[in-house]
């Protein structure tokens, strides 16, 4: 099974880092759009004004069009090596607090009575990560997506 | 040939912890209620996977033993007295968490599905990727313990 596994990746590891990053942000992106899933049937939400529907997801996906656009690659790229101690201790802490944060965070969204402030807030965390995913191909980045999964599922096990 | 290599027992210890599984699933079918559940239940199993991606991130190949017969033979040892000592703990602490919360464990589904996907997940990984031997024996240890506490313990 071992040697299965291994012929079946002859690639480096910075590439198989960036398969995983991209792995964690479907999976985040999935995790988003359960969790308006959920609020939307279980908080039964209203629709208050139609017309705010249509225009929610253009008040995060505009300007991360136009960041994207102008802005270069800030790091440099996933590392083909180890990481040293000091830093995976480092970005384990920032994956925990970046966790708390969201586990906060989905407590507000679960608040929201409105489906189209609902719908803009999801719209803004997943332009986030779409930020994330194509500028910040970093552990930071990894780390703040694991973060964000992670707080969903929290909130969704033991507070929902 | 490392295909002969296929552990019996990470045979053995998914086929039970499938089956526990599917019978903690069964268990609290009468249970799931409301779509609250369901959505308790899918998080709960979805729980490990962003970590382990991310313990996989790091650790890409960090500590990636060769799979000798040698490093078989240094390891047996610590990784049975391992196995055993966690099933004694983890059997002895859930018993200790049932008496003194006086709640079943299959009354908190949840956890016991938090418990079950989390180490399942893990032991994957860590099968595939890792093949940590002492690693291996905790995690075993973790599973072998849930199935007896379900299927044994627990009137």
């Amino acid at each position: 099974m071992n040697l299965f596994f291994n012929n079946q990746n002859p690639k480096s590891n910075s590439s198989k880092r960036e398969l995983l990053f991209t792995f964690q942000s479907i999976i985040v992106t999935g995790l988003l759009a359960f969790t308006a899933i959920a609020f939307f049937v279980y908080n039964d939400l209203s629709i208050i004004k139609g017309i705010k529907v249509i225009f929610a997801p253009f008040l995060s996906v505009v300007p991360l069009l136009f960041i994207l656009s102008i802005l270069r690659d800030l790091q440099k790229g996933f590392l083909e090596g180890n990481y040293s101690k000091a830093e995976i201790i480092k970005f384990c802490i920032i994956t925990i607090a970046i966790t708390a944060a969201f586990t906060g965070i989905t407590f507000l969204l679960s608040k929201i009575d409105a489906l189209e402030i609902l719908l803009a807030a999801i719209m803004a965390i997943l332009s986030a990560i779409f930020f994330l995913k194509s500028k910040i191909k970093d552990i930071l980045g990894m780390s703040i997506v694991t973060g964000i999964a992670e707080g969903i599922i929290v909130y969704m096990i033991f507070l929902f | 040939m490392k295909l002969k290599q296929v552990n019996t027992a990470f045979l053995v210890t998914t086929g039970v912890s499938v089956l526990v599984f599917i019978y903690l699933v069964f268990l609290g079918y009468d249970e799931i209620k409301t779509l609250k559940d369901v959505i308790k239940i899918i998080a709960s199993i979805l729980f490990p996977i962003p970590m382990l991606f991310f313990v996989r991130f790091i650790l890409i190949e960090h500590f990636l033993p060769q799979n000798t017969d040698e490093y078989k033979l240094k390891n047996q040892k610590p990784a049975t007295v391992l196995l055993i000592l966690t099933v004694i703990i983890s059997i002895s602490f859930m018993q200790l968490l049932e008496y003194v919360t006086s709640q079943k464990l299959e009354d908190n589904l949840i956890f016991a599905h938090l418990i079950n996907s989390a180490t399942i997940s893990s032991y994957v990984l860590n099968y595939i990727l890792y093949n940590n031997l002492r690693a291996n024996g905790i995690l075993s240890g973790v599973l072998l313990s849930l199935a007896i506490h379900v299927f044994f313990l627990s009137a």
